[in-house]
């Protein structure tokens, strides 16, 4: 598959956010600011930067750009959070006070966007809603569960469960209910009546550090992935989760996406992002990498005395170095997936036929599902 | 670096018989540098990671060693007993370090001043460390930082052109030096004729 559209923003994007009607990008160029781009993911748009929002003084972490309230939440190494609204032409900032001491790491807005949680360097995770009678941003802390940093946090659909991974190698959900903020009946899960705080599951599936987990679009299997080159897939997620691993042969990725229940797609330090698929008897598998580059750089393996004798000689020659080239879009790690899909969209419950990736290397690329066509085609021959 | 090589027959066919051997060396050395330069890709996957035990800072775990989560196991790979390569990789950084062959007292001190040389321009190359592990002659510091602005495979690259382009400097100065003793021996001697 071809990429729908490359757009090198940045030396280096740290994360990204499309807004609800997928005419504005919002990325962070490895630096304290946050630059907003009038954007579209039709692949021949040219993008131009229109704001740039400056107010954090180190790196912004993380960014989510909530799509019925039209704001923008970033959390920052610094260990503050901003709230950004738009008002005018002006995006306005109104600071949250995390009460961390340590920087935060990841931010992601609760799907009815009356919370956002943020989790962090301290070890722990906040979850923060607005107070009308204060006009400000409260924070409630859920402290002493995670023995290391928490590098991403993920909410479930209905609005009360969050899900964390930390580099102590594990993913928790927790509940995440506020009490005067979300509706009583909110608080009656599968899990039973639960209180703010309390840890509901903990995974202790992956032997590296854990990253980037994602809910599926119903909320009923969650996903994912270890340092150790692993992702591991959670289904039925309530008082007995089955849960289903799988140990790859590349390297280790870093973020996840749930197009659909049935399908996801990772990427990571391979440059090149992979498409994971669930069979008929329910157990999840790698499909294929989306980006056609990659298959094509296989070291010739010499089968005779004679070839064997010349590939020597062509090591002698330094050539070696040529046969790692990246060969792919991306060429370096790719740190944030984020669905491409519009809020009209979205309500639909169709599945997202588009994502767009950033990483270290300072592009962004929108994937269209629907161009697979081709790829998918040779596979099933 | 230039060398002071005069050129006169006894040189070239010294340099004759070191480049033959050294078709032999490149055997045998491949499958350890192959070794190192796949240990790196697996290792070189580092990210942006905040201190978590002091406020607002950012440093290279592998120095400071402050969270054991956030170290990986080291790997020592050795050639031999004189040669080896110890791969530290932490969250954000990597720790790369070499010992170099010495197999006289003279290639001893030509390694310890040309590292020294090379470590006390730490700043020129980047990724160089400004004194080596305790151990070994020379290490790298690769960090999240690194990784941002120059690409991976340029990196390992460099690493991996470095121990190959170290033993033939040594050689060759280690030639060098020699060349430059017989002459000035037997300018010398040539009085007492």
């Amino acid at each position: 598959m071809a990429a729908g559209g490359v757009h090198q923003l940045a030396q280096c994007i740290t994360c990204h956010a499309w807004n609800a009607d997928l005419s504005m990008v919002a990325v962070c160029p490895n630096n304290n600011e946050v630059h907003i781009y009038q954007a579209s993911p039709s692949p021949t748009s040219a993008w131009e930067c229109i704001h740039v929002l400056q107010k954090h003084d180190q790196l912004v972490s993380g960014i989510d750009w909530a799509p019925m309230s039209n704001k923008i939440v970033t959390s920052s190494h610094d260990r503050n959070s901003y709230v950004w609204t738009l008002e005018g032409n002006e995006w306005q900032p109104t600071l949250v006070i995390l009460r961390l001491n340590r920087a935060a790491i990841s931010v992601d807005w609760s799907p009815r966007e009356n919370k956002f949680a943020v989790g962090s360097g301290a070890m722990s995770v906040c979850v923060c809603y607005y107070e009308e009678d204060n006009n400000w941003w409260v924070s409630k802390l859920i402290r002493k569960k995670h023995h290391s940093t928490v590098t991403s946090v993920a909410w479930h659909p209905n609005n009360v469960l969050l899900a964390t991974t930390s580099t102590d190698c594990r993913c928790r959900v927790f509940s995440a209910y506020v009490k005067g903020v979300d509706a009583r009946r909110d608080a009656t899960t599968a899990f039973g009546d639960i209180k703010f705080g309390e840890q509901l599951i903990e995974l202790d599936l992956a032997c590296g550090w854990a990253f980037g987990c994602h809910w599926s679009p119903s909320g009923n299997s969650l996903a994912f992935v270890g340092h150790d080159s692993t992702i591991h897939f959670v289904s039925d997620v309530g008082p007995t989760p089955r849960a289903h691993s799988l140990s790859l042969r590349h390297l280790p990725l870093r973020d996840v996406l749930f197009l659909s229940e049935t399908r996801l797609v990772a990427g990571g330090f391979d440059c090149n992002p992979m498409l994971f698929e669930i069979d008929q008897n329910g157990v999840w598998e790698f499909i294929t990498f989306l980006d056609e580059g990659k298959g094509t750089a296989v070291e010739p393996i010499s089968d005779t005395l004679f070839a064997a004798a010349k590939g020597r000689f062509k090591w002698l020659g330094n050539e070696v170095a040529e046969l790692n080239l990246p060969s792919t879009t991306h060429e370096n790690c790719i740190l944030t997936i984020a669905p491409v899909i519009s809020l009209a969209e979205k309500k639909a419950e169709k599945p997202v036929t588009r994502f767009s990736t950033s990483g270290m290397d300072g592009r962004i690329v929108v994937w269209d599902m629907n161009n697979l066509g081709d790829v998918m085609a040779r596979l099933r021959l | 670096m230039e060398f002071w090589l005069p050129a006169n027959g006894a040189v070239d066919f010294q340099a004759q018989v070191f480049s033959s051997s050294s078709i032999h060396l490149a055997n045998t050395l491949r499958p350890y540098l192959t070794c190192i330069r796949n240990t790196l890709t697996a290792a070189m996957c580092l990210q942006n990671f905040p201190c978590q035990e002091v406020e607002r800072h950012n440093k290279p775990e592998v120095e400071f060693k402050t969270s054991r989560e956030l170290l990986l196991n080291p790997i020592l790979i050795c050639r031999n007993e004189a040669e080896k390569c110890l791969i530290e990789a932490s969250i954000n950084s990597l720790r790369i370090s070499i010992k170099v062959k010495q197999a006289d007292e003279l290639e001893n001190i030509l390694a310890k001043k040309f590292l020294r040389f090379l470590s006390m321009r730490a700043e020129s190359f980047q990724v160089l460390r400004r004194k080596p592990v305790q151990g070994y002659d020379i290490s790298f510091l690769i960090t999240n930082y690194h990784c941002e602005e120059m690409s991976k495979h340029k990196l390992i690259d460099f690493v991996v052109t470095f121990m190959e382009d170290i033993d033939k400097e040594i050689s060759e100065l280690k030639l060098s030096v020699n060349t430059r003793g017989r002459l000035v021996a037997t300018e010398f001697l040539r009085q007492f004729t």
